[in-house]
């Protein structure tokens, strides 16, 4: 039987020459299995928006409502945490949750799921750290140091509360990557150990065909269970995109 | 530990191709307990093409979708707030339209009453004055019956006397076969009356 981590395993498909960058590093620019996924997430993306959005009217169809249910679920989100500045960033934060939200869907119905490969979970994590800080300094400059220095703290009290308050900024996208890879890794592979029981218990006789048929409702439970995971996933990711933004962008003034 | 020797298994595989690849990899192998994720080989491409989808993605987002959503957005909170606008400015109307109509119809029915009053008033105006000049009629009619009958009441107590006298001559005469005078008469009548 098939081991539970052979679903991530990255099997390369079309050959593409390989760059190097200055320092000697190699990237294969081959396509493989994560690769495809990531390419059909957002091509099912842009297909769905691009027939939700072609005959936009004001009295919707069903496509454009899906359209519009998502777009605004996010916007008014983005809205309350960031506020009216909001609509500036909405794209990226848009983008990231359906990106996501697709890739985590996709992989409920392909064998092969995009965010449960660190390398993609890590890049978006620190696309979002980068365009914070991009926005931070851009908006603040030499301010950007109140993100550690809350105020209104006695000085004493800002020896503990800056390293901390360090730590926990530069932590962020070690758990916005791992969050978003760890969730995904360890459903998939439950699912996998557990679809694994069936036919092993399956093959005992009587007794065991009874008894898979635990690990059959386990499975179901879990898939479903999955779903959710799927969505909720690209959801946290895309509210904790906005209040890392929200920091940096309404830096210093309580709102 | 049958598990132990599944999770072993795929592993031996990309190390043997890790080998073909002449790449360091081996060395993270070693150590990275088997999960496919860890193979750093195909980081780069990974990352390289997630950078290249999601900026597709992006521009197309903020380029094309997101405006076109907002513009429908927008135009249908327009619609609605000027179709309710509209509808409160028609029921306003309706509303000043209705009142005016019942203050129309309670001056005309005030307009009523006040004509239905003044008929009545004329109405027994002209029957009072009727009944005045029929009664005035009346009277006058009752008086000259009244004159008339005196008269002919006078008239007839003055030919009583008359009639006596010649009665009474009539009479003397035919008693006595002579015509007694007209002055003896006439006394004896007024003696008798």
């Amino acid at each position: 039987m098939a081991s539970p981590m052979e679903q991530f395993e990255i099997h390369k498909g079309l050959q593409l020459p390989t760059v190097e960058l200055p320092g000697g590093i190699l990237i294969d620019l081959s396509l493989n299995n994560s690769i495809m996924a990531m390419l059909i997430a957002a091509g099912l993306i842009i297909a769905f928006f691009a027939v939700a959005t072609s005959r936009a009217a004001v009295v919707p169809g069903r496509t454009q409502l899906i359209a519009e249910g998502l777009f605004s679920y996010i916007d008014d989100m983005a809205e309350g945490i960031i506020g009216h500045e909001s609509r500036k960033f909405f794209p990226y934060i848009f983008s990231i949750f359906l990106f996501v939200l697709s890739m985590n869907m996709l992989g409920m119905f392909l064998s092969f799921t995009a965010t449960s490969q660190l390398a993609v979970t890590v890049t978006l994590a620190l696309m979002t750290f980068a365009i914070v800080l991009v926005v931070g300094f851009a908006r603040n400059g030499h301010r950007m140091y109140k993100l550690f220095v809350p105020s209104g703290v006695p000085w004493y009290m800002l020896i503990l509360v800056t390293p901390i308050e360090l730590i926990s900024f530069f932590l962020r996208p070690v758990t916005l990557a791992l969050r978003l890879f760890g969730n995904m890794l360890g459903g998939h592979v439950a699912l996998k150990v557990f679809a694994g029981f069936i036919p092993a218990l399956a093959t005992l006789g009587a007794v065991g065909v009874a008894g898979a048929i635990l690990p059959l409702a386990g499975v179901v439970a879990l898939t479903a269970l999955e779903f959710l995971v799927a969505f909720l996933q690209a959801f946290v990711f895309a509210v904790l995109t906005c209040v890392y933004l929200n920091d940096v962008v309404n830096l210093g003034d309580h709102h | 530990m049958a598990a132990e020797d599944t999770l072993t298994a795929p592993g031996a595989a990309p190390a043997a191709l890790e080998g073909a690849h002449a790449g360091t990899a081996p060395a993270e192998h070693g150590g990275g307990g088997g999960l496919p994720q860890f193979e750093l080989q195909y980081w780069g491409g990974q990352i390289v093409w997630l950078l290249l989808i999601f900026g597709v993605l992006y521009v197309l987002m903020s380029r094309v979708f997101i405006p076109r959503l907002r513009r429908v957005k927008d135009t249908r909170a327009e619609t609605i707030a000027s179709a309710v606008a509209e509808a409160r400015r028609v029921q306003d109307e309706a509303d000043a339209q209705a009142s005016a109509a019942r203050a129309e119809i309670e001056q005309a029915r005030t307009r009523a009453r006040a004509v239905a009053a003044e008929a009545k008033a004329k109405a027994n105006a002209e029957f009072a004055a009727r009944q005045a000049e029929a009664d005035a009629r009346i009277a006058e009619d009752l008086a000259a019956a009244e004159t008339r009958i005196r008269t002919l009441r006078d008239s007839a107590m003055a030919s009583v006397g008359d009639i006596a006298v010649d009665t009474a001559g009539a009479m003397v005469e035919r008693l006595t076969g002579t015509a007694a005078s007209a002055a003896d008469l006439r006394a004896a009548a007024q003696g008798a009356a």
